[in-house]
């Protein structure tokens, strides 16, 4: 598959690193200590149960339309999420507040149902200045409630007027049977079955190991410019072998370096943290192909800049850049516009999009179109990456 | 003797500074052919196109009948390059340095293993050949710098001033085993700004500045260019002093330099004391004083009006 020079290089290369201890560093202690990290930061809090969420629910309209919160606040208190307290009047939620029972309560109030059918729903949420988070959290489902009417509202008025009617609020209330609970439901469903999500655990383990991915390929592929400095490059050039074998030696190196770092990971994040990556098989071509696009990323990168150290400066810019715009830190999509949109052209965005399709127990096929993306995305920027290495060293 | 290297028409360009123009000159098998000019002459540029590192603007490289391209590999087995800088690597051993090198030029098996243990014992390292590289003084790491270019038995060695920053022992040694090379039929390509270098090695001496070869020929038949004349270097507060002695009988020429003067005389002893008298008549004062036979150092003042270490 290789060159037979590639192999030469590469081998080189991971001689020295193996030497120089930085094989052990990138490959191993890195991604052992990113996992450590994350357990002790992410593991108790990203699974179920491990938020202490305790909040109220309080219907004062008693109509099937608010009465539908209450059910998906139930089915979160049945997948142990939070823990849920009714009440029948205010004071006695704000009360449970007051006295540390429960941290938060949201309140559907009277004529919620009315507004609902006039497009001005409100609902409240009433927290504890203390527990800011568990209050951030219950305005956060409120919201999510929100939208989920809106767009089924939005839905009934498109349904009435592709009919020829006016949308009075009678007609609406008419064909709108459960319309918050029905729009909550098809998200989820929608979601469930078009881009499946990584458990808490899994997503930033997955995210941060794209993320520093990035700059273990990066010590690989950077390796050139190194050797640019010390001399040796010249050497290399000279020698009988197909320039783009030498510039290949190197992309070979970062390969094995990003997939022995990456798998480490894996591999312990799921035995110290119980991730849940999805099919071995599927993992594995997210894996090599996630690598290959970030290792097609750095040549060019290193194509591009004028020195090692200015390479190094730019790599790690693009890395936390596209890091963050990939959606490492936090879904994008949530983001919603450009930023989201734009998300999709990082390798990370595909990374975690094929990781999170594989979630589930989903079969390894489901990997494949986000590996594909990331193929292209290898093979295009790989191209561009010989092409701006080709005509550096030309000069 | 078969003729191994042929350089015709070279050019390079970068940018508006034209590195290399027009430069051509053939290599013999068993020569060792010098390319002797400052810094910034044009050196580096052209063999960098003649080890297929560099693409010429216009030109052509021939190599032992295969003509030498960036895009090709073809005719790179018969070059041995040896760059100006150590391209060695530290964290592996001499031996290892030589087999990673030796592999990429094609060897293998016993022939590699052969090789190494040869070219260790012409740059005198089999005593330390499993020591890291980076535990060497700069003159062994000089010394294995060559020796890498000569694993594959080359028909033509390239070395880039092999030593500059080399103290004298070691250039000593480094000197006598390109000696040894070209007694052995290797043409030898050898580049260097150190006058002294190119007068001991080299069979032919070409003379290049500013990316031209000003003259070409034999150490010999370069200084017949400017006759049987004699360099006297006054050194001191003698830059004043210059156009006056220029009107001297029996002054050929005067280069100004940095606190300095190249006063080419037809003879020296007879005209030095009247020189002194000149110089202090004119204000200067003089602190010191040399005379040189004719060299190559001298021809390149006359070719160029400046000197080799300028």
């Amino acid at each position: 598959m290789f060159h037979w020079a590639t192999r030469l290089i590469a081998f080189k290369d991971l001689r020295l690193r193996v030497r120089d201890r930085s094989f052990f560093i990138m490959g191993i202690l890195a991604p052992l200590g990113l996992a450590f990290i994350f357990n002790l930061t992410f593991g108790g809090v990203l699974q179920p149960g491990g938020l202490d969420l305790r909040f109220g629910y309080l219907d004062l309209d008693g109509t099937e339309s608010s009465s539908s919160l209450g059910e998906v606040l139930e089915q979160l208190e049945a997948d142990d999420f939070l823990e849920l307290t009714r009440f029948d009047d205010r004071e006695a939620a704000a009360a449970a507040v007051e006295d540390g029972d429960i941290q938060a309560f949201i309140l559907v109030p009277e004529g919620f149902d009315q507004e609902l059918a006039i497009g001005a729903p409100k609902l409240e949420v009433v927290g504890d200045i203390d527990s800011g988070t568990a209050t951030d959290v219950a305005s956060a489902i409120a919201r999510q409630f929100g939208t989920g009417v809106d767009a089924a509202r939005l839905a009934v008025i498109t349904t009435a007027s592709i009919m020829g009617v006016a949308p009075t609020p009678d007609l609406i209330a008419g064909l709108t049977q459960d319309p918050a609970t029905a729009a909550f439901t098809a998200n989820i469903t929608g979601l469930d079955a078009d881009i499946r999500q990584l458990d808490g655990v899994t997503y930033i383990t997955a995210g941060m190991a794209i993320f520093f991915l990035f700059f273990t390929v990066q010590s690989g592929v950077l390796g050139l410019l190194d050797e640019e400095r010390e001399g040796t490059l010249r050497r290399l050039m000279a020698a009988p072998v197909p320039r783009a074998a030498v510039i290949g030696g190197k992309g070979l190196l970062a390969l094995i370096l990003g997939v022995f770092a990456l798998t480490t990971l894996v591999v312990a994040s799921s035995l110290i943290m119980g991730a849940s990556w999805g099919h071995p098989l599927g993992v594995a071509i997210m894996i090599l192909t996630g690598v290959a696009a970030a290792v097609s990323l750095m040549g060019v990168v290193a194509g591009l800049a004028k020195s090692p150290e200015g390479a190094e400066n730019l790599a790690s810019i693009t890395a936390v850049i596209l890091g963050m715009l990939g959606g490492v830190f936090f879904p994008i999509e949530s983001a919603g516009g450009a930023l989201a949109a734009a998300s999709v052209i990082t390798p990370h965005y595909w990374f975690l999009r094929g990781l999170g399709d594989l979630a589930g127990g989903a079969p390894w096929t489901n990997a494949f179109p986000a590996a594909a993306v990331l193929i292209g995305m290898a093979v295009v920027l790989g191209l561009a990456a010989g092409w701006v290495l080709n005509r550096r060293f030309a000069e | 003797m078969s003729q191994v290297l042929a350089v015709d028409g070279l050019r390079k360009s970068f940018g508006d500074l034209v590195a290399v123009d027009g430069v051509g000159f053939h290599v013999e098998s068993g020569e060792t052919y010098g390319l002797l000019g400052p810094n910034g002459a044009g050196k580096t540029t052209t063999i960098s196109m003649i080890a297929g590192l560099l693409a010429p603007d216009a030109g052509k490289v021939v190599v032992a009948g295969e003509e030498i391209s960036v895009r090709s590999t073809r005719g790179r087995n018969r070059i041995g390059f040896v760059p100006q800088d150590l391209a060695i690597y530290p964290d592996l051993t001499c031996r290892e340095n030589l087999v990673f090198f030796g592999r990429l030029y094609g060897l293998g098996g016993d022939l590699l293993k052969s090789r190494v243990d040869e070219v260790l014992e012409v740059i005198g390292l089999t005593d330390r050949a499993d020591d890291l590289t980076k535990e060497f003084s700069g003159g062994m790491k000089r010394r294995l710098n060559i020796g890498i270019g000569l694993l594959h038995e080359p028909t033509l060695l390239i070395l880039d001033e092999p030593t500059v920053g080399v103290d004298p022992q070691s250039r000593n040694a480094i000197l006598t085993s390109v000696e040894n090379l070209s007694s052995a039929g290797m043409a030898v390509l050898y580049t260097t700004h150190y006058m002294e270098e190119a007068e001991r090695l080299c069979d032919r001496v070409g003379i290049i500045d500013e990316g031209t070869i000003k003259a070409e020929g034999t150490r010999r038949s370069l200084v017949a260019m400017i006759g049987e004349k004699d360099r006297i270097v006054l050194s001191g507060d003698v830059e004043p002093a210059a156009d006056e002695l220029r009107k001297m009988d029996g002054v050929v020429d005067v280069y100004p330099g940095d606190h300095r003067l190249d006063v080419m005389v037809t003879q020296a002893s007879s005209i030095l004391p009247a020189l002194l008298t000149r110089i202090t008549e004119a204000g200067g004062s003089v602190s010191g004083v040399e005379i040189e036979e004719p060299n190559l150092e001298a021809v390149f003042l006359h070719l160029t009006g400046k000197a080799l270490r300028d």
